[in-house]
């Protein structure tokens, strides 16, 4: 019987078979590989007396492998699974507004490690007062949507079921429900980019309210002007919550000659609010906020239109896809 | 191949994502970790072929046999003829996490013989979808440029200049080449609007990058954007059938997609509550094109372009328009490809495995 193990051939993990004869053939396969398929993929080394098998595509592990030598099985060997910790968590779901509209369309979930894809269909649930899942409730994630550095997934609720005149609402109407609440649950199993689970599953509670058809209308917020020549923030205060995700990217402030103004901004509350820090004390002249216009609410209505938009109504006519400004000048 | 800018180059694909053949046996692929296209030439070896039908059973179990890993460890995210040879091209990913590779493996109509085909070292062009981040800070889609570059913009009695970068496609869910551009359908991970993007290929030095937004209205009640999940061009490319996130199937025309206008599609079916589409084929039978759309739920639904172009916008509700085919055997396929000229190819998923069948198209 030949003398077969785990080793390494130059720098690359391969299985090492010694005492082999020159004309011998050495297959190897996957355990679960039936017969008739083909045998993986890689080169047959020589290395002294022994050959080694280097496989094109790395070994897998957990993964059981067949070694097979002129047809017949030489050994089985299982590619070691290491035992990893769990050490990657939910850091937060957004939105943290306590209460959403029946209309709302989409959350974020933040790990604080790189994730593996894959799971968020069978680890992502919505859960209804009495604990039972949604089902149907969230769009099916052929795509799973990652940032790109697969920290924060984006789910989206079921739109068909959302968009008024489609047959998803019309058949199975809102996933949500006025007045009851439900749970947004990340199973502990989802797994990072290792392979690891989480080190606990995580969840968070949301009441529903009415619906949201309006247009995000910055001319609707209130902003606070900070002191001049100080460093405090500007502050904005949004008339309802607005997108986690599109806040990071969609306001900013030009300082008097129209250059941004450097600093560090952070999202309030409930993300009702946000604010900027400069890095250097404003100016006593005229700021600008500048709004894009992409930026949307909880339910996915934008500043230049609403989400679905009934035709009957004239004021939910789109508006031109521009920015908004918003003026402020430091006391 | 350096009439189309390939040069010999690495491909180098961190995600499998959609495929579809262009011209002169080019494949395009998206890397959806990247947000990049790669056009590759696969040098496919195979000679020219006739119609027969090809099929494999377990074709996943192949894949996952030769990649030396368990069919669970296998992805397959997409399927393409080679318009000569008609060998088969699957994207797929092995793996997850840390350790996924992304695989562009190739199967041999003659002999279902499996191989992975070679990315390194390949005439290659690519194309970046994403916008670059700022230097200064990649959460930012407004800036305020130092030089002339972007939009001038008033506010009082101040002008400024803003760059407003377009739509962040997180990922990509289908493409396909007409006429000398490449079309891309993309879902955001942040705003939900529709955006289809219209490359010009050969890929310039500068990506010709035109955003065209698109809209469907429902019963004639409602209108809305949302994401194109998946597309199929149709009429010697002039129009386009395209699925939504939220399942109607609505039309335009090629030729109505410039920049800087809305685009409003006409709904002609929806796929039904709790469905989702999954891919589009089109083909030609008895002198008539026809299209074929996957989805979730139901069998092949099949629609006739003819009753395409003669029904007016669906304006009450309505269950899927066309032959829905609801037999046992035309469900769970999740991808389609034009094998020949008689043939359609089904990524079929049936009995714990996952099969590639030839479907007749004289028999749909």
């Amino acid at each position: 019987m030949a003398d077969v193990s785990w080793s390494r051939c130059g720098d690359t993990d391969c299985i090492r078979v010694g005492r082999l004869t020159g004309q011998a053939t050495l297959q190897v396969r996957a355990e679960s590989a039936a017969a008739h398929l083909p045998p993986m993929a890689g080169t047959v080394v020589p290395d002294g007396e022994d050959r080694c098998f280097v496989p094109r595509f790395a070994f897998v592990d957990g993964t059981t492998y067949r070694v097979v030598v002129d047809g017949v099985t030489a050994a089985v060997l299982v590619r070691p699974r290491p035992d990893l910790p769990a050490t990657t968590e939910v850091l937060e779901i957004r939105p943290t507004a306590t209460e959403v509209p029946r209309n709302f369309l989409r959350f974020y979930v933040c790990f604080s490690a790189p994730m593996a894809d894959g799971y968020a269909a069978a680890h992502v649930r919505l859960l209804d007062h009495a604990g039972e899942p949604m089902a149907g409730a969230l769009l099916p994630t052929e795509h799973e949507l990652w940032d790109g550095d697969r920290r924060r997934l984006t789910v989206l609720l079921d739109p068909a079921r959302i968009k008024r005149g489609l047959v998803g609402h019309r058949e199975t109407g809102y996933p949500l429900r006025s007045g009851a609440s439900f749970r947004v649950v990340v199973d502990r199993d989802f797994r990072d980019a290792r392979g690891a689970p989480l080190r606990a599953g995580a969840d968070r509670r949301y009441e529903v309210g009415g619906d949201e058809r309006r247009r995000v209308e910055p001319e609707g917020w209130s902003l606070s002007a900070p002191r001049s020549h100080s460093r405090e923030p500007v502050v904005v205060r949004f008339d309802r919550p607005l997108d986690a995700a599109l806040l990071g990217r969609c306001l900013q402030v030009a300082g008097p000659d129209g250059r941004r103004i450097a600093g560090t901004p952070e999202l309030g509350p409930e993300e009702r609010s946000w604010r900027l820090a400069p890095e250097e004390a404003w100016a006593p002249a005229a700021h600008q906020l500048l709004v894009d216009p992409v930026l949307e609410d909880l339910a996915g209505n934008s500043v230049s239109r609403v989400f679905d938009r009934d035709l009957s109504r004239r004021e939910d006519d789109p508006e031109v896809d521009q920015l908004v400004t918003l003026a402020f000048r430091p006391h | 191949m350096s009439e189309y800018g390939l040069v010999i180059g690495r491909a180098a694909i961190g995600s499998a994502g959609p495929i579809a053949f262009g011209p002169a046996g080019i494949l395009f692929l998206a890397d959806n970790t990247a947000a990049k296209v790669f056009a590759v030439d696969v040098a496919d070896p195979g000679p020219a072929s006739g119609s027969e039908p090809f099929d494999l059973e377990n074709v996943d179990a192949h894949v996952a046999s030769f990649l030396g890993c368990d069919p669970g460890d296998v992805v397959i995210r997409d399927l393409a003829v080679h318009p000569g040879s008609h060998n088969v091209y699957l994207s797929v990913q092995r793996g997850h996490g840390d350790a996924a590779r992304a695989v562009l493996v190739r199967i041999d109509r003659l002999d279902a013989s499996v191989t992975d085909v070679p990315l390194v070292d390949v005439p290659m062009a690519q194309v970046t979808i994403a916008d670059a981040p700022a230097e200064d800070d990649e959460r930012l889609d407004i800036t305020l440029p130092q030089g002339d570059e972007g939009e001038e913009f008033t506010f009082g009695e101040r002008t400024i200049r803003i760059l407003r970068r377009p739509i962040r496609t997180a990922t990509i869910t289908d493409m396909a080449y007409v006429d000398g551009a490449l079309l891309v359908a993309g879902l955001s991970n942040e705003e939900f609007s529709s955006k289809l993007r219209r490359i010009p290929f050969p890929f310039g030095g500068e990506v010709v990058d035109n955003n065209l937004e698109i809209f469907h209205v429902s019963h004639g009640k409602w209108e809305t954007a949302a994401p194109i999940r998946t597309f199929v061009p149709y009429g010697g490319g002039r129009s386009i059938l395209a699925s939504y996130t939220c399942t109607p199937v609505v039309h335009f025309e090629l030729s109505d997609l410039t920049p800087g206008t809305k685009v409003v599609g006409r709904t002609v079916a929806e796929l039904g509550a709790m469905n989702m589409p999954l891919d589009m084929v089109s083909f030609e039978e008895g002198g008539e094109e026809h299209l074929l759309v996957a989805n979730s739920t139901h069998g092949l639904i099949k629609i006739a372009c003819r009753d395409i172009d003669a029904q007016p916008a669906l304006t009450e509700p309505r269950e899927p328009i066309g032959v829905p085919r609801e037999t046992e055997d035309l469900k769970g396929i999740t991808r389609l490809a034009n094998l020949n000229g008689s043939h359609v190819l089904a990524l079929q998923s049936a009995n714990g495995g996952t099969h590639l069948r030839s479907l007749k198209t004289a028999s749909l």
